[in-house]
């Protein structure tokens, strides 16, 4: 079981602002990494814009699961995980660091804060500390406080986007990705 | 759980026509890149498109003659076959040659006794098949073994007995068989090895009940079949361990309709062929076996296949072979 | 032209592996178009990268010239020999017959066993099912196995007296034998991280241990305690319990074959056998019995004591895992087996 990113994002009105991240991409191919790093913060940011308010949610993408939680007050944060790690602990490191993050960094930063200017260390901690969920928190206390059936599932990325929409277009379409993580998309897709 | 989710605006239909054309089409393009580095087992994805054409009732499209040639042409000095001019002669790529002259009714293409020769001198003291000279063993080069030799109606050319009892060495504890003794049980293996006991007779060796069950645990809620616990479904497996249910008789365990179901999703409806999981990149190993499997089921638009050795059943009978199955 | 560039690239890939011995990734760089004057090779931080777009030249090319060579229509020196195939290798290692022409350049000293199995080391790193790669690291291991004939047969001999002139030249042997034993265990342990329920590496680490460390009861047991941790990690790896259920009926099958082996008379660990190392096996215990060998009787219940250990604990590792992860057909498969096991015993 493997944590490959933890996003702390904003939702803004009308687009998904990145505040702070953290990677494990060790277990990637080194050519690869750098391109995945890119498509995990697309996709993290993208699961955010498409969230509601005051939400939770799980969204499948081939093996792996991206778990989001929108806050009330738009603070967000997205954990991409492979598929064998708990649901439940994520929930759990998700709630935990927005919590942190928002008694560290005031909110008057969030709309327009970036990964540079903001100052909090304890994304990569955590992450590294949460790769053994066994030895990361008392995971049955977790479970009593989350309702899981109030976590929304989505099946693919898809259907987290508009009818019409395609994700092959947001991909071409996005600033953010860079020639080669778009050509490693192409490759990506389709094959076994 | 490891799954796939099969969209309600898929494939459910058979789509043979598309299906023949991507096989038909497949041959031609062997200049590309992708051909080449499949080149090393081509006598293997010969077998494939031609089985899957025959089954379809499109055998007459491919280039019979072309292919003998090209068979004859792979058959070494030591009576073994290889996937390709110039590539080193194996079991595996042995048997598909033969399986295609089966086909074709002309195995007097190639030198019938020295690749009963060839085979012979692959087995061990043991029972077991080395695939080739360099020694691997895996109870997949034993099936291939005595599958090549029971169409050849050469059976009697090998110590039986002693490739019996190396293949139930490899029995485990669930029931199932691996590639060697002490090796996880494995789905295609399990094909391998229930094929290899229903070709020498010895299926009431196996425990049917506790094999059947492991095989239909095989199947997931989308209906497809995986090869081993908490692996995705792929339509290869559909065969193997279809193929395996039948051969120890207990297909009727499998939930047939939604198996169905998760083989037809797996078309592509713009090219035709099948691939391993729905929305996956088509090839022929897949295709071969999801219109295999789908024979298996029952489906009338397809041939009947044997389960043993993949083929057309008119071409058992062709050759009077019957392997055994359980009831 | 395309002559000129792929000689070139297959060049630079060996002069590469000659400036970094220490290469230990290979890997497609997503580049659909060529730049301008420069080499489609990369390296950094020990990892070798291929550009995508020179593969579709590179790999026809190496290709066609290895079988122009396998049909005798085409003359290579053992050099080019060495340098065409551990390029087609590394970008489609299941083609068989290159490995074949390896083994034919092993068997004349051309190559050596370490290179071969380096090489296989790197496509694995790329493609960690291959078949083929893992099909010829056994035949390459055979051949180390074969050069030390007397610590291969020791590592098989389960207890019993060796010739005198073994013993001396053993602590050497078996030291290449172990280090390339735990090497062994490194390559299935990162193929195993890269694809999940790999079914062709446990199954190869399953053949190593029948094969390079037969009886050697310390050594299974380190691979169970150190296996640990692993399994934990990865819960709905078939394989990797499968292995652990393979380490346990082993075990389980030394210890009640071998009362007066060296194992229980021997330090024996006084806890968990996961947290201290047991005692010297018989390919280091130099041959000598200790006393401790009279008495039979008491052995076969340290070694009872000890299987029954075993077993506690397994069960223990899979209940916790059970209740901490919930839903795994692996981990109750596993359930079901250990208590076969126990059944069997
Ligand atoms: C006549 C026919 C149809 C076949 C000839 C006989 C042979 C060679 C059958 C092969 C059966 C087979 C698929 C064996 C399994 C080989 C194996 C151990 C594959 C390991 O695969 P995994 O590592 O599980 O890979 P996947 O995850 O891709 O399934």
């Amino acid at each position: 079981m493997k944590l490959y990113s933890l996003c702390v994002i904003y939702k803004g009105a009308t687009k998904a602002n990145l505040l702070k991240a953290a990677y494990d991409l060790s277990s990637f191919s080194f050519f690869q990494r750098s391109s995945v790093q890119e498509f995990m913060t697309f996709t993290s940011a993208l699961i955010v814009e498409r969230s509601t308010q005051g939400s939770r949610a799980s969204v499948k993408e081939q093996e792996y699961l991206c778990h989001v939680y929108v806050r009330n007050d738009n603070l967000s944060a997205v954990v991409i995980a492979d598929t064998e790690y708990p649901q439940r602990v994520c929930f759990s490191l998700l709630e935990k660091v927005l919590e942190e993050f928002s008694r560290q960094v005031d909110s008057i930063n969030w709309p327009s804060g970036n990964p540079e200017s903001i100052n909090y260390k304890a994304l990569d901690v955590h992450l590294a500390k949460y790769q053994n969920p066994r030895e990361a928190d008392a995971m049955t206390k977790v479970q009593a406080e989350l309702d899981e059936t109030k976590i929304i599932l989505h099946n693919t990325m898809e259907s987290l986007l508009e009818r019409g929409e395609k994700l092959d277009d947001l991909v071409a379409k996005s600033e953010h990705l860079g020639n080669q993580s778009k050509a490693f998309y192409k490759t990506a897709r389709k094959q076994n | 759980v490891k799954d796939v989710i099969i969209k309600p605006d898929g494939p459910n239909t058979l789509l043979l026509d598309k299906h023949a054309d991507y096989i038909a089409a497949y041959g031609s393009k062997n200049d590309d890149y992708e051909y080449t580095l499949s080149e090393y087992l081509r006598m293997s994805g010969i077998y494939w498109g031609l089985t899957v054409m025959d089954l379809m009732g499109q055998l007459p499209r491919m280039n019979q003659q072309e292919i003998i040639d090209f068979i004859t042409a792979c058959q070494h000095e030591c009576g073994g076959i290889s996937a390709s001019i110039g590539h080193d002669p194996h079991l595996l790529y042995t048997l598909s040659a033969i399986q295609i002259l089966c086909l074709y009714d002309s195995t007097d293409a190639i030198d019938v006794d020295k690749v009963v020769e060839y085979i012979k001198g692959l087995q061990q003291e043991d029972g077991s098949f080395a695939g080739d000279k360099w020694g691997e063993i895996d109870t997949r080069f034993s099936f291939c073994a005595a599958a090549a030799l029971a169409l050849l109606g050469r059976m009697d050319a090998i110590n039986v007995d002693k490739a019996v009892e190396f293949v139930l060495s490899c029995m485990n504890f669930d029931g199932g068989f691996g590639c060697r003794p002490g090796s996880e049980s494995h789905a295609g293996q399990i094909y391998c090895c229930t094929g290899f006991l229903s070709l020498t007779g010895q299926l009431h060796q196996v425990n049917a009940d506790l094999l059947g069950w492991w095989l239909c645990e095989r199947q997931l809620l989308s209906g497809g079949l995986n090869g081993r616990p908490e692996k995705l479904p792929d339509v290869c497996y559909s065969w193997w361990v279809l193929a395996s249910l039948k051969i120890i008789g207990k297909i009727h365990w499998i939930d047939k309709a939604k198996l169905r179901t998760f083989i037809l999703a797996c078309q592509d409806e713009e090219t035709g062929g099948f691939a391993d999981r729905p929305g996956d990149m088509v090839d022929p190993f897949h295709t071969l076996f999801g219109v295999a499997g789908l024979s298996l089921l029952g489906d009338k638009q397809i041939k009947p296949v044997n389960p043993v050795l993949c083929m057309p059943e008119d071409i058992m009978q062709r050759l009077n072979l019957k392997p055994e199955l359980l009831s | 032209e395309v002559d000129v560039l792929v000689q070139r690239v297959v060049k630079d890939i060996s002069n590469a592996f000659k400036r970094n011995p220490n290469i230990d990734e290979i890997g497609v760089i997503p580049c659909p178009e060529a730049r301008y004057n420069r080499s489609p090779i990369v390296l950094v931080e020990n990892k070798l990268g291929v550009e995508s777009w020179c593969i579709k030249f590179l790999l026809p090319y190496v290709h066609n010239k290895l079988l122009l060579y396998r049909q005798r229509k085409h003359w290579l020196d053992r050099e080019a020999l060495v340098d065409i195939t551990s390029t087609l290798l590394l970008l489609n290692p299941d083609f068989t017959t290159a490995w074949n022409v390896r083994k034919e350049l092993l068997q004349c000293g051309v190559l050596v066993p370490e290179k071969d199995l380096y090489l296989g080391k790197l496509a694995l790193t790329k493609f960690p099912k291959s078949p083929e790669t893992w099909i010829h690291r056994r035949w390459v291991l055979q051949q180390v196995l074969q050069r030390f004939p007397a610590a291969a047969c020791r590592s098989q001999q389960q207890h019993g007296e060796m010739e005198s002139s073994e013993l001396q030249r053993s602590p050497m042997l078996s030291d290449q034998l172990t280090r390339t034993l735990h090497e062994e265990m490194k390559v299935c342990c990162d193929a195993a991280c890269r694809y999940p329920s790999n079914y062709n590496a446990w199954s190869h680490r399953i053949w190593v241990l029948q094969h390079m460390a037969r009886g050697n009861i310390k050594f299974f047991h380190d691979e169970l305690s150190s296996m640990r941790v692993w399994v934990s990690m990865h819960v709905s790896d078939h394989s990797g319990f499968h292995y652990r259920q393979f380490l346990l009926k082993e075990l389980m099958t030394e210890l009640s074959q071998a009362p007066s082996s060296s194992y229980a008379s021997q330090n024996r660990p006084s806890t968990a056998p996961s947290s201290s190392p047991p005692h010297p096996s018989h390919t280091e215990a130099n041959g000598e019995l200790t006393g401790a060998e009279a008495s039979g009787d008491e052995e076969r219940q340290l070694n009872s004591a000890t299987v029954l250990q075993l077993f506690h604990q397994e069960l223990e590792l899979c209940s916790d895992l059970i209740q901490s992860f919930p839903g795994h057909e692996t981990l109750w498969s596993h359930r079901r087996h250990v208590f076969y096991l126990w059944h069997l015993w």
